[in-house]
């Protein structure tokens, strides 16, 4: 297998697990302030990377996904209080279980709904979701609710890193490698004619749909653990979906790499603002501005900026459709 | 009985700003096929505008509403093109990126307003604050009559515009089909652009009224936005008729809800039914959306 490889694909494969060794033993080498800055891009890039499956693979722009990165942080936070007790590791399962049944649930009837309805019925939900979080007792309100503290950077750290590199290796393969992945993109493509096909195309898109809701929830579950105090707002909240879409239009829309490229440059100018103006109001505005923008003038993403980057047939795309 | 009167009163008085929050919205739809996100945005900052024309200059805001849609009708006939550009390029889903575009510009009015007037709720006075009128046993405060007077004249003025002019003729033979009108000789670039003037102007006066009943703050723009889609989505996208029953029927919903239920529970309520109507009836009640 390695000898069909061209030298400069070689070259990217090893710079791919240098990368890797790098990404494994940086904790050792920077501060705690910088190491909270990486779990937070590796937590973003996850997390883009969920919304990209719906978003890019699919074709239908969520505007919700702030619900289900939601429901796994109240579900953590609401099984670890003290009355209850039970482990971190025991409440993912669950709340990937809770987002993908709620996902399944409005998925059927909403993902019917033709690409403009759908990203008002997500948004509905979303802020219907937030609105009962503050009204219902179990969640806290708007006092919101602490967990039990864990201050272990490191800990945080290597989950994030498991999980988001899971995260994207599992999706390069289920998306471009197995008939799912042929099936979404054809009906992102043509509904009509992926349907004519002989595609169930109501089913593969709850299915993605509910793939990308579990996959959120996971992280707002270890998220959750991380910060130890969740309230509505900070974790239901418009910002999360409204990052998640930006990250993935800058980075490039439908691409394997390009929402973690978009992630990363993205918290970098978030953590840089935050720290540099102590002012995260300006933000907003950036953040608009760059949707704007990207649409106007680089609607393919950050990542056709790179040699042969175009649609995820990059560098490292080309490298991993060789292995 | 009492309360059940002034309740429904209540609702139609707000249910005619919704309206008028929610005809231009419509015919953008209608005519660009763009579902603009920044619907509450405009309405926020026309709030603003009319809160520092009464700040700074004395301006009572049923004067400025007038000069607020003329500001805004400008900012929107240069933005018009932008949009018209996105919507119609030659990307892999020209909507949903026009959808995006638009949510950008939502998210950038948010922002702005939040970093540079804070989160601070702030409320437009006019010489008709405080005023009411008592009619057996309820009572019509002054300013929301008014306010739903000039809503109605802003509506009403829209539909002569729409079918009693030339103008008006060729934003319908777009909205019916673009490429025939544009090979009858009707410049459709020019047409979009000016339609999405007369929606921000309409909106952004909407948001003037709304700022002297309620207040202004940089998240209300999230709640009319919602408001706005929920009207829409149960006239029917793209129908303007429509909305002038399911404007009174928002309306009706909140100010009962608020009145019988409790005010915390509105949002809640009206989000639910939102999501249930798109379920149900995705068309809208009236079945005459696209």
């Amino acid at each position: 297998m390695v000898s069909k490889l061209s030298r400069p694909q070689l070259a990217s494969l090893l710079a791919l697990f240098a990368g890797m060794v790098v990404l494994a033993v940086l904790p050792a080498y920077i501060d705690p302030y910088s190491l909270r800055i990486v779990t937070g891009v590796l937590m973003w890039a996850g997390l883009a990377c969920a919304w990209n499956i719906v978003g890019g693979y699919a074709g239908y722009i969520s505007f919700g996904h702030s619900a289900f990165f939601g429901i796994g942080a109240y579900v953590t936070g609401i099984l670890m209080q003290r009355d209850l007790g039970i482990p971190f590791l025991a409440t993912l399962p669950l709340g990937i279980l809770v987002a993908v049944g709620v996902a399944a649930a409005i998925g059927g009837p909403t993902m019917r709904l033709r690409g403009a309805y759908f990203a008002i019925a997500t948004w509905a939900f979303a802020e219907m979701l937030m609105q009962m979080a503050i009204v219902l007792d179990i969640t806290g309100g708007t006092a919101g609710l602490s967990l039990p503290a864990y201050l272990n950077e490191f800990f945080f750290y290597y989950t994030m890193l498991i999980v988001a590199l899971g995260v994207y290796l599992g999706t390069w393969y289920l998306l471009e490698r197995t008939r799912f992945g042929y099936r979404l993109k054809a009906l992102r493509d043509h509904e009509p004619a992926a349907e004519a096909m002989g595609i169930h195309t109501t089913r593969v898109k709850v299915q993605a749909f509910a793939l990308s809701a579990g996959i959120t929830s996971l992280f707002g579950s270890i998220y959750a653990y991380w910060v130890t105090f969740i309230d509505p707002r900070s974790v239901m909240g418009p910002e999360i979906t409204d990052q998640m879409v930006v990250m993935v239009l800058l980075g490039g829309l439908g691409t394997v790499w390009g929402p973690a490229l978009g992630a990363t440059v993205l918290w970098l100018i978030n953590r840089y603002i935050w720290s540099e103006l102590g002012d995260t109001a300006i933000y907003l505005p950036i953040l608009g501005l760059i949707i704007a923008l990207i649409v106007l003038f680089l609607p393919n993403g950050l990542i056709s900026l790179l040699p042969g980057g175009r649609r995820g047939h990059g560098l490292l795309g080309r490298l991993l459709r060789k292995l | 009985m009492d309360v059940l009167l002034q309740a429904l009163l209540n609702g139609i008085l707000i249910g005619g700003i919704l309206i008028c929050l929610t005809v231009g919205f419509q015919l953008t739809f209608g005519v660009l096929h763009v579902i603009d996100f920044a619907v509450g945005g405009w309405v926020m900052l026309g709030g603003y505008a009319a809160y520092w024309a009464s700040r700074l200059l004395g301006v009572d805001p049923f004067i400025s509403v007038f000069f607020v849609f003329v500001l805004f009708a400008g900012v929107g006939c240069a933005l018009g093109p932008l949009i018209y550009h996105v919507r119609t390029s030659r990307y892999a889903r020209p909507d949903l990126m026009a959808l995006a575009f638009t949510f950008g510009i939502f998210i950038m009015m948010r922002g702005g307003a939040l970093w540079l007037w804070s989160f601070d709720s702030r409320s437009v006075d006019s010489v008709l604050s405080g005023a009411s009128l008592s009619i057996g046993p309820v009572t019509v405060p002054l300013l929301r009559l008014s306010a739903f007077g000039m809503a109605l004249l802003l509506g009403l003025g829209l539909f002569v515009l729409l079918y009693r002019t030339r103008f008006g003729m060729a934003v319908r033979a777009v909205a019916q089909n673009r490429d025939h009108a544009g090979l009858m000789g009707v410049d459709v670039k020019r047409v979009s652009a000016y339609v999405y003037g007369i929606y921000t102007g309409i909106t952004a006066s909407a948001g003037v009224l709304l700022a002297t009943i309620y207040s202004v703050n940089p998240e209300v723009g999230v709640r009319y936005t919602l408001f706005a889609f929920f009207v829409a989505v149960l006239a029917g996208l793209g129908s303007v008729g429509g909305v002038l029953v399911a404007g009174l029927v928002l309306g009706l919903v909140e100010s009962l809800v608020g009145t019988y239920v409790g005010t915390r529970y509105s949002l809640l309520v009206v989000f639910a039914t939102l999501y249930l109507v798109l379920l149900i009836s995705p068309k809208g009640i009236l079945q005459r959306g696209i």
